[in-house]
């Protein structure tokens, strides 16, 4: 890519939205949706795990809430939604060893009858798409922030040219 | 280079109505035609045809001698601009401009510098994060213009464009649209019901009514030499006046009065002595003068340089003896004052056809 190429690419973010940035805060949204769909069909009749999942659900509102604001952000070069979508994809790797990693492998007894909280497959399942979606927070969080950088130089160039 | 010819185009709908008669035009690389006429006339549907948005019946259409009559709309390297905009709400100013572009999925760069370029032309430059809702009207249509512009193509179309516009914005926008022909110097047909478009905009004019071509000329050649009734009434505001005259000798007898003639102009009348024709002077082409025709005023419209004011002739009030005048100065005349006007050039027209008579080559 030549210089010419490069500034242009630059210059064109003056009239483009970040789309890209964006859609990987709403696939990152999908990806969670998919992880507490599934998480929500193990059910071990204990109190103390119903109010983990009962805070999971709160988490996930405000985790949703959270990045599509942040999507709509980014999408015009905010450069602050690249923080909190970074620490939100970060919340979302450590979310794998507060449920899926404490409920995999263990035993309760439901109606006298000892059962497995969490199988292997739904454990996996759990994993792959809480990393998916914190890789595309993460990705989205990086792309943005690169962008912005770039925008905000192109930005100070053009001022540099008028004055 | 964009030469366009029309042969002998017709266009007959399915329930057998005929909007086109026999067009023929041949647009010259780089001129700008306005096709002009009364609503229903068929310029549209000919503009639609061109377009290819309308099946050609019959006839042939070429651009640079390829014939194109049945290539699809989107293969004809042609845009139009369309009285309604037909911008998309949701995208941007710049948006819209990249659409068409974005949608041949050409080099964003690439998309990039002909937005940015058509935009500089246009005046658009700082209007281009905008959405079209937060532009004026002529701020919308130079953006459809814009997005006409990028593609750059062979010719442009414009359906009215200026029609959804006030009369300030409409001279406006009239006159960026000419600065943009000059600019571009590129093949351009315009449809317009509105004469004043027609005259200030074209290299040549097309005049329609009825499906037929009625006549193909320079504005001047319109208004000053008009082929017929239809033609002088139509080209020209306020319209031309017609009066039911009979030639007698050097004089032309109406119903209540006598003008003389000229010797060019009796020797042009040579064949009609006897005859009754029809007399057609434009208002501008009337002054006040002793020993004219009398009128008795009825109304006296003051415009700034001129006064337009209307009468009687010989103070018969029948739709005949109506007739319009454009006095150069303020006047004052009330209703039931007499004025006396002198024809300065009249135009003459057969009664039967009412074409044009004119002196034989």
């Amino acid at each position: 890519m030549t210089n010419e190429d490069r500034q242009i690419q630059a210059d064109r973010m003056r009239f483009t939205k970040n789309t890209l940035s964006s859609n990987l805060a709403i696939l990152a949204i999908l990806f969670d949706v998919f992880y507490f769909v599934s998480i929500y069909r193990s059910d071990v009749g204990s109190y103390y795990y119903n109010i983990l999942i009962g805070a999971s659900i709160v988490y996930n509102l405000l985790f949703m809430l959270a990045v599509f604001l942040s999507s709509e952000g980014v999408k015009n070069y905010k450069e602050g939604y690249s923080w909190l979508l970074a620490v939100v994809g970060i919340l979302q790797i450590v979310r794998i060893f507060i449920i899926p990693a404490r409920a995999h492998g263990a035993v309760a007894v439901i109606g006298g009858v000892e059962t497995e909280v969490m199988g292997d497959g739904q454990y996996i399942r759990l994993i792959v798409f809480l990393l998916v979606s914190a890789a595309c927070l993460l990705a989205s969080a990086a792309i943005n922030y690169n962008k912005c950088r770039i925008l905000k130089e192109h930005m100070k160039t053009l001022e540099g040219k008028i004055v | 280079m964009a030469q366009l010819s029309l042969q002998h185009i017709d266009k007959i709908y399915d329930n057998n109505v005929q909007a086109v008669f026999d067009c023929n035009l041949d647009v010259k690389d780089g001129e700008l035609i306005v096709l002009v006429g009364p609503s229903g006339c068929g310029k549209s549907t000919t503009l639609r045809m061109v377009a290819g948005l309308e099946d050609i019946s019959a006839g042939r259409l070429f651009l640079d001698g390829k014939d194109i009559t049945q290539t699809p709309a989107k293969d004809r390297d042609m845009a139009m601009v369309f009285q309604s905009y037909a911008l998309y709400g949701h995208m941007t100013i710049y948006e819209n401009m990249a659409f068409s572009l974005t949608m041949r999925k050409e080099n964003p760069n690439v998309i990039h510098k002909k937005v940015l370029a058509a935009a500089e032309i246009l005046g658009l430059t700082s209007q281009l994060n905008k959405k079209p809702a937060q532009l004026s009207g002529g701020q919308r249509q130079r953006v459809a213009m814009g997005r006409s512009i990028v593609r750059n193509p062979k010719v442009f179309l414009f359906d009215e464009p200026l029609s959804n516009l006030d009369a300030k914005l409409r001279g406006a926008t009239r006159r960026e649209i000419l600065l943009l022909h000059k600019k571009l110097q590129a093949t351009m047909l315009y449809v317009t019901h509105d004469q004043t478009e027609a005259l200030t905009l074209a290299d040549r004019i097309v005049c329609m009514s009825m499906g037929h071509v009625q006549q193909i000329g320079t504005p001047l050649e319109l208004y000053d030499a008009p082929d017929n009734v239809f033609v002088a009434s139509f080209i020209g505001l306020p319209p031309m006046n017609f009066f039911d005259v009979k030639v007698s000798g050097a004089k032309l007898i109406g119903g209540n009065f006598q003008v003389s003639l000229t010797p060019e102009e009796k020797d042009i009348l040579q064949a009609y002595q006897n005859k009754e024709i029809i007399l057609g002077v434009r208002p501008e082409d009337i002054r006040e003068g002793a020993g004219g025709v009398p009128i008795t005023v009825f109304s006296n419209e003051n415009l700034g340089m001129n006064t337009l004011v209307h009468g009687y002739i010989g103070g018969l009030k029948t739709a005949e003896a109506k007739i319009s005048a454009k006095l150069k100065g303020w006047q004052n005349y009330k209703n039931g004052d007499s004025a006396s006007l002198i024809f300065n050039k009249k135009h003459f027209f057969d009664k039967d056809t009412t074409n044009a008579i004119r002196k034989e080559a």
